[in-house]
């Protein structure tokens, strides 16, 4: 028999309960009288010492128990030298990338992004919008009360072409800023 | 009052009390004892004066120093902005910095713009786009500790990071980047170390 290191406790419960089954089957094949009854009947490589059955239970329910698993966790070696640590932190893939899709906005002259709105000219609009939304708001009185016309927003010193005929229209007191289109 | 005039004098390095106070020797004696904050090195680099320079020599270029103390965040992530805009021209570090989506880089914004300004108002600059960088580093702040709760009754102490910011502007245009090095210029190197090697301990 080769000794072999106590193997998982599943394992051992396995020899256990082969073993045992073993022992059953071997008690009534006594009278045919075998020269070895109680010798294994499988060819396994089992350890020499019959294993004791006194903390068999637990030991079977157990999961591979904490001591096993750290045996196989990984952790650092070795503290990383501050040179190393260096030469991670300051290779060219870690520093910042200079941005070369920055252009000029012919509009304002601020700086945009190339596939990006200009930020000024875009907050300028949502400021004028904002305002324009409430004055729809005043004129509607509450909500759910959107017309099923189109709305035209006029500017000061404007009148109602033929083409915003049947259209609601929205009063602004100001002049017309120049991004403002007027159809 | 007289044993901070005694510190002062200990301290203080000649050309740099006359810095502080030219025209009245006794009008800011009391200022550096009396206030909580210590001004750093950084602030006082701003009060050298040099003495008038002779006809003959080229201009110097003006320098101007400026810094953000106790910012709230890291400075290993804040030294990643002020490697990207080292030796730039100020406008195109304004222009990388305002696209940048960290934190630290609106911060960086705001110091370099006050740092035009004070260029421009204070310190004779006449054109407010002829400035680069030429040195831009962070350093540490005061750190405070705090327990950061995990679960099963356990712990760990965290660190809460601040940093300074640092910026020195000079006038004129960023200088032209270093060549990257040639192999040839490499083996040049080698064989001239070759070639001044010498017999040592001996006539």
């Amino acid at each position: 028999l080769v000794l072999v290191l106590p193997p998982l406790p599943r394992f051992r419960g396995l020899l256990q309960r082969c073993w045992q089954r073993l022992e059953g089957g071997l008690l009534p094949g006594f009278s045919r009288g075998q020269s070895l009854p109680w010798g294994p009947a499988l060819a396994v490589q089992a350890p020499a010492f019959l294993p004791q059955p006194v903390d068999d239970t637990n030991e079977s329910n157990e999961a591979p128990s904490l001591l096993d698993s750290i045996l196989w966790m990984a952790a650092p070696k070795k503290r990383r030298t501050i040179e190393v640590n260096r030469c991670r932190r300051r290779n060219p893939n870690k520093l910042i990338k200079v941005k070369t899709n920055i252009d000029v906005c012919p509009e304002c002259g601020n700086l945009k992004q190339k596939h990006v709105l200009c930020g000024y000219c875009y907050a300028k609009v949502k400021a004028e919008t904002r305002l324009i939304r409430k004055e729809i708001y005043k004129q509607e009185g509450g909500p759910f009360n959107a017309p099923t016309e189109e709305t035209v927003v006029l500017y000061d010193g404007e009148k109602p072409t033929e083409k915003d005929a049947g259209k609601r229209i929205i009063e602004r007191a100001r002049k017309r800023p120049s991004w403002f289109a007027q159809n | 009052g007289n044993a901070c005039v005694r510190g002062l004098l200990g301290w203080a390095r000649p050309e740099r009390w006359l810095a502080a106070s030219s025209l009245f020797p006794l009008s800011c004696i009391h200022t550096s004892c009396t206030a909580l904050q210590q001004i750093g090195k950084w602030e006082k680099k701003n009060r050298i004066v040099y003495p008038p320079q002779l006809p003959g020599e080229p201009r110097r270029p003006a320098e101007i120093y400026h810094c953000r103390r106790e910012i709230k965040y890291s400075k290993d992530k804040m030294w990643y902005l002020a490697k990207l805009i080292k030796g730039m021209s100020i406008d195109q570090a304004l222009a990388q910095l305002e696209f940048s989506d960290k934190k630290g880089a609106k911060v960086i914004k705001e110091v370099l713009l006050e740092a035009q300004e004070l260029a421009v108002k204070k310190h004779n600059v006449e054109f407010k786009s002829n400035l680069h960088i030429a040195e831009s580093t962070t350093g540490r702040g005061r750190y405070m500790k705090r327990i950061r709760y995990h679960g099963k009754g356990m712990f760990g102490i965290m660190k809460i990071v601040r940093c300074h910011y640092f910026v020195k502007l000079v006038e004129g245009p960023p200088p032209p980047p270093e060549p990257p090095k040639t192999g040839f210029d490499q083996a040049k190197e080698y064989v001239q170390q070759l070639r001044s090697r010498t017999l040592v301990n001996t006539l």
